[in-house]
């Protein structure tokens, strides 16, 4: 199949962008949209241009490294999946494609579809964790969890902090993300003893990192590879709540 | 990192201040609509005087307002929703503002397919509101309570919907509204974290009925006035 990509072509975050157009022709609808990539910056490098820089590690849907806008969808037109296990057979033979990175405040491009997102780094070193001795693991059913709670936190955790929720957000909110690890933690015992300060310090990382305010559009949830649900915001705001006025 | 003491100074804090404002203000709409109701009773629905001599709509409409306006624990409920309504402004533009500057630069395509557009224009919906709000205040609120220049309510409210453009505006103002309650309801409730799993779908359906019937009612009061 033969497509036509718009590429957005930058050199860092300071300097302006600008879609530059590559013509691409006997592609298989079977490659996945990064091998597409890697085709194209094969041509580049043999032609001695610099080649497209993106994101990507795993490229099973596991790690959350692949970024990318594509016609204005964070991740491509299917809903809930990574780039990379989006492939060509999404497309249609001749199709224009336009190639974004994730855009936002707190995403800055480090070079052409590539941005650097240690912004949510920082919220998970901010409350994304339990404070626990090392040593032996503990024994597995030492504490019991009901079956549907642990459950529900397991999907909470699911989140692979891909930032697709932040890049699709009107407002470049990450309340997605950082709901998911909030209510991930909050559900199970071990992160309860936490709980208040978790969230205090990881919405207030939120704010910090220049992230804006939900207003709860729900296109986040939309694009979620791992569908992390809406539910999960709710419950961030109740642990805020909860936090600033029943805690001490 | 020091993290910020006050409850309504964070993104979500501040989202709190516009779900509580938020509900306060429905719950003076639905205060607001009951009164309007009152003008298009018929005077057929009146057959004998009561209520100290009030006999037809005209009477009842007039007595309700004067009640209103002199009765003090209404006065202090309405400095309260006074309140509420410039704290909903002002946070909704601070928080319009801080999401403006969190934004990166613009896509050059956008998909619009993930979220209803009711929810993602809010602001402009509100502001539509607000435009509404200081026309209908002017023409109401300033010429019965505040100048106390017109002391027939009833009189005035009938002469004014009584231009067909004055019509429009409130039939634009309450669609406006509509598609605002439908979203913010449901929003506020996410905001402050009421929004147990087992009630979601009713939490939404509410809001969205709630904000039908609402919308219909405000709506029709105008329309019938000027055909009356």
């Amino acid at each position: 199949m033969k497509l036509t990509l718009k590429i957005w072509r930058q050199e860092n975050a300071k300097t302006k962008g600008k879609l530059v157009t590559y013509k691409l022709s006997d592609l298989s609808s079977d490659m996945s949209f990064l091998e597409m990539l890697d085709v194209l910056n094969e041509q580049l490098a043999v032609k001695g241009e610099p080649a497209v820089e993106f994101d990507h590690d795993c490229r099973e849907g596991i790690c959350g490294q692949c970024s990318l806008v594509i016609n204005g969808q964070a991740h491509g037109p299917e809903s809930h999946y990574t780039t990379c296990q989006t492939h060509l057979r999404s497309f249609k033979d001749g199709d224009t494609l336009i190639i974004e990175p994730f855009r936002a405040n707190s995403f800055p491009v480090i070079r052409d579809l590539k941005v650097d997102r240690s912004s949510m780094d920082k919220i998970i070193q901010a409350g994304g964790y339990i404070s626990s001795f090392t040593g032996m693991a503990p024994e597995a059913n030492a504490i019991p969890i009901h079956h549907d709670i642990a459950e529900s936190a397991f999907d909470s955790a699911a989140c692979i902090g891909c930032g697709a929720c932040v890049a699709t957000c009107k407002n470049s909110s990450a309340a997605l993300f950082v709901s998911a690890k909030v209510a991930h933690l909050a559900k199970l015992p071990q992160g309860k003893i936490e709980r208040s300060e978790r969230v205090l310090w990881m919405v207030n990382a939120h704010d910090e990192e220049g992230f804006g305010s939900c207003t709860n559009t729900g296109a986040c949830a939309m694009v979620c590879p791992q569908e992390v649900q809406l539910l999960d915001i709710a419950r961030m705001n109740y642990e805020y709540n909860r936090a600033k006025c029943i805690s001490k | 990192m020091a993290i910020k003491k006050g409850l309504f100074k964070t993104s979500v804090g501040r989202k709190n201040l516009m779900a509580v404002t938020g509900l306060f203000i429905i719950f003076f709409l639905i205060i607001h609509l009951v009164g309007n109701l009152i003008l298009i009773i018929p005077n057929s629905f009146f057959p004998i005087e009561f209520w100290g001599g009030v006999a037809n709509t005209h009477d009842m409409y007039n007595a309700y307002s004067h009640f209103l306006v002199h009765f003090w624990p209404v006065t202090l409920v309405a400095w309260v929703l006074y309140v509420a309504i410039i704290t909903h402004i002002i946070d909704a533009t601070l928080i319009t503002i801080n999401n403006w500057r969190s934004r990166g630069d613009k896509y050059i395509v956008t998909d619009n397919s993930t979220s209803t557009w009711y929810s993602r224009n809010m602001g402009i919906l509100g502001t539509i509101i607000g435009v509404f709000l200081v026309i209908h205040m002017a023409q109401f609120w300033l010429q019965y309570k505040v100048l106390k220049v017109e002391h027939d309510l009833y009189e005035l409210v009938i002469v004014t919907l009584k231009t067909w453009w004055f019509v429009l505006i409130y039939e634009i103002g309450i669609i406006a509204l509509g598609f605002h309650l439908v979203h913010g309801i449901e929003s506020a409730h996410r905001s402050l974290g009421i929004y147990p799993k087992k009630l979601m779908n009713v939490i939404k359906y509410v809001a969205l009925c709630f904000s039908l019937v609402m919308a219909i009612l405000y709506a029709i009061i105008p329309i019938i006035i000027y055909f009356k």
